[in-house]
């Protein structure tokens, strides 16, 4: 067992599970998305890039652009979150939840590919 | 091949599979980014590190309790948190905002600030000493080099080996304008290149050139690639480019100096490259001058570059006694020279060797005793040939002293060494580097004054001696420029009709613009016409079209002589006697009365062609 695949492939799921729970619910309704979810989501999905620097195979260049896919979708998320919160008049409303919620599913699609690169890059693996 | 049309019209047959060079560069892309990789891999812990101290801070501060403006229970929101602990964590602080905390949160932000300048101390940390790394610093230079050499658009000579003579010849060729790249496994050597004063900018890369990806990297595998000159010290290294180059790119000329004959042998199994063999050409140049000293003056004098003073060595004697001090390579080859030259020879060295040469004296040549036992006495000639300068120094103060009158040869090791010798002035003085770096030029520079030093011996000492008389009769004691010429559309569009008519003699070609009674003052050293050189041509020669002409003479004749082949009416003052007008008016109103003498002479190979 190589402890650097087990933190990568812990980070790499994290980050698309984190996603997955924040944008399940109905996508207009503020009550059933919790932005710490959101925060945390982002944070592993930073970890996960950071973890995918410096690794020159294709695969792992693949790996990286969809990380940094899904790093861009959910800063877009945040931002609108603090943009519906603090800024604009009317506060988080039906439409900027939808707004948050959509920008994080599409990172959520991008984690996805990064966890089926991830199972094809561990089937694909032959020992010896 | 990753285009499938491509593939499609290779299979029809329609498309000829482009001949490729080999690609030494499979590792390059590897190479040529690395650089970024080996910072992102060292990053990737100290940037982890930083997120998660950033995260857990921006979380417990959203988690404290605070109390608002009124005095009223309040959390901060996570923008605001985020805001506080990125101002905190960069050392700006901005204050408490936006309220005034409380004691927990106070307790909270204390963790925050610790933690976070901990955090940002490793990144800076480790990202400091990433560019003080040696593999880092190896990686960007690399980089650079690749980018350097790749950029490069004319054609350049790949250089091995950046040691005395790679030095001479780079300051040499800069100074024709040929651009040059160099590899070596020193880094001082590199520094060296990158002080000196060149005009172009020459890449240089610390590697081992005996490694055919380091030879890649460095253009073996560029288009552009004009010639590989290996010029380490080391006969392995040296074997090993000629190896690489005649295998991956046979259309490359390659130049291979040597000091050994059984390398020189194993180079020449690859392909054809040029070996230079410096103890060899000083055996041989020694052979010449005994026998026709001469031609020696002049193949030395051609040989050490414009601007050079014909030298009046004293003539080494045959009749006597030669001695032969030190039997390395440089003593066997210059010892068999000397006895197939029908010379008595004594050697000396310092320890027996295995195979014993009952003939070899054994001891300490600098002592004087040996040498007496040797014959000192008597001999004629003494080559202190051993690879200790102080050695032969000692060697030849010794014998000067003993035996004034005697021929003295030496070679010098150490580049340090050379004011030492010029003060002992020895009638023959050998620096390998230098041999190697004149030869190099003489061949790279201009091939019609290496045809014409190959062909030189064979001519005889009076040839050469009258040849060099010529030559300072009209160019005084100082070696003049050497140039080429080829009669082509190019260079002497004014002769083009009359060449084809052959009506043009060098003799007359070679009167002067000005005055054609009298002669400029060039002397022709060498006329190819054809691929068959003539040495000396006289002045009934009759020239062709495309022929190439090695002359000899100031820079105030050669531009005499290209006003003679690009000026129509200087062409037919200087070869007829002729007067045409040279502007175009002038022509059409004097045409009624003198027919130019192009058109004229134009006439007859027409009518043949129709």
């Amino acid at each position: 067992m190589n402890l650097e695949k087990v933190i990568f492939g812990f980070f790499v799921l994290l980050a698309a599970t984190l996603n997955m729970g924040f944008f399940v619910g109905d996508i207009a309704n503020p009550k059933l998305h919790n932005i710490y979810e959101l925060f945390a989501a982002l944070a592993v999905s930073l970890i996960a890039t950071v973890l995918k620097f410096g690794d020159r195979t294709q695969i792992g260049a693949v790996h990286l652009a969809t990380s940094l896919v899904a790093d861009l979708q959910l800063i877009a998320a945040g931002v609108v979150w603090v943009w519906a919160d603090e800024i604009s008049k009317a506060g988080v409303t039906l439409e900027s939840t939808a707004s948050v919620v959509s920008l994080s599913g599409g990172a959520l699609l991008a984690n996805l590919v990064s966890v089926v690169l991830l199972v094809t890059e561990t089937v694909t693996f032959h020992r010896g | 091949m990753s285009n499938p049309l491509l593939v499609f019209l290779e299979l029809l047959g329609r498309r000829e599979p482009v001949r490729k060079i080999p690609e030494l560069a499979d590792l390059e892309p590897e190479q040529s980014s690395s650089a970024i990789f080996v910072v992102m891999r060292r990053m990737r812990a100290p940037l982890i590190t930083l997120i998660v101290i950033f995260s857990v801070s921006v979380v417990g501060l959203t988690l404290i309790p605070g109390v608002d403006g009124q005095g009223r229970p309040a959390h901060l929101g996570l923008f605001d948190s985020f805001y506080f602990v990125s101002y905190t964590a960069t050392t700006i602080g901005f204050g408490e905002l936006p309220w005034p905390f409380t004691p927990a949160q106070r307790l909270w932000a204390i963790v925050t600030i610790y933690a976070s300048v901990i955090g940002w101390a490793y990144a800076i940390g480790s990202l400091l000493t990433l560019l003080q790394d040696r593999a880092f610093k190896q990686a960007v230079a690399l980089q650079g080099f690749s980018r350097r050499v790749g950029r490069l658009r004319g054609p350049f000579f790949l250089v091995a080996g950046f040691g005395r003579a790679g030095e001479i010849l780079a300051k040499d060729f800069d100074a024709l304008g040929q651009q040059l790249v160099v590899i070596d496994p020193s880094s001082d050597r590199i520094d060296a290149l990158e002080l000196g004063s060149y005009h172009a900018d020459i890449p240089g890369l610390v590697a081992d050139a005996a490694n055919p990806r380091h030879l890649g990297i460095a253009g073996l595998s560029h288009p552009s690639c004009a010639a590989v000159l290996a010029l380490s010290n080391d006969d392995e290294t040296n074997l090993a480019v000629t190896m690489a180059a005649a295998l991956l790119r046979p259309d490359v000329p390659v130049v291979a100096r040597t000091v050994s004959a059984a390398v020189a042998e194993r180079m020449h199994a690859f392909g054809a490259p040029t070996v230079v063999n410096p103890f060899d050409r000083f055996g041989e140049h020694l052979r010449l001058a005994l026998n026709a000293p001469s031609s020696y003056q002049l193949l030395t004098w051609l040989e050490s570059g414009p601007g050079a003073t014909l030298s009046d060595r004293g003539q080494p004697r045959r009749d006597g006694l030669w001695i032969v001090c030190g039997y390395g390579r440089f003593g066997r080859e210059v010892a068999a020279d000397l006895r197939a030259a029908g010379l008595e020879v004594a050697v000396v060295e310092l320890v027996a060797r295995e195979d014993h040469d009952p003939d070899v004296i054994v001891g300490d040549a600098s002592d004087r005793q040996v040498l007496l036992a040797a014959g000192l006495e008597r001999a004629v000639g003494l080559v202190a040939g051993t690879d200790n300068d102080t050695t032969n120094l000692s060697m030849l103060a010794t014998a000067r002293r003993t035996n004034p009158p005697l021929f003295l040869a030496a070679r010098q090791n150490l580049p340090t060494s050379a004011a030492l010798f010029e003060a002992m002035d020895p009638d023959s003085l050998l620096v390998p580097t230098e041999v190697v770096a004149h030869e190099v030029y003489a061949q790279l520079s201009t091939p019609l004054l290496w045809r014409f030093i190959q062909r030189l011996p064979a001519q005889g000492d009076a040839w050469a001696a009258d040849v060099t008389r010529r030559l300072r009769d009209s160019c005084g004691d100082q070696l003049p420029a050497l140039w080429k010429i080829r009669l082509d559309a190019d260079q002497a569009p004014a002769l083009q009709a009359l060449l084809r008519s052959g009506k043009v003699r060098l003799g007359d070609l070679l009167r002067s613009p000005e005055d054609r009674d009298s002669q400029l003052d060039v002397v022709p050293l060498l006329l190819l016409h054809d691929d068959d050189a003539v040495l000396t041509p006289d002045d009934d020669v009759v020239l062709g079209v495309g022929d190439q002409l090695l002359f000899a003479g100031h820079s105030s004749e050669r531009r005499a002589l290209e006003s003679t082949l690009v000026d129509d009416s200087s062409a037919a003052y200087v070869l007829f006697d002729r007067r045409i007008p040279s502007s175009w008016i002038w022509r059409k109103l004097a045409r009624a009365e003198v027919e130019p003498v192009g058109e004229r002479d134009r006439e007859p190979v027409e009518s043949r062609t129709e």
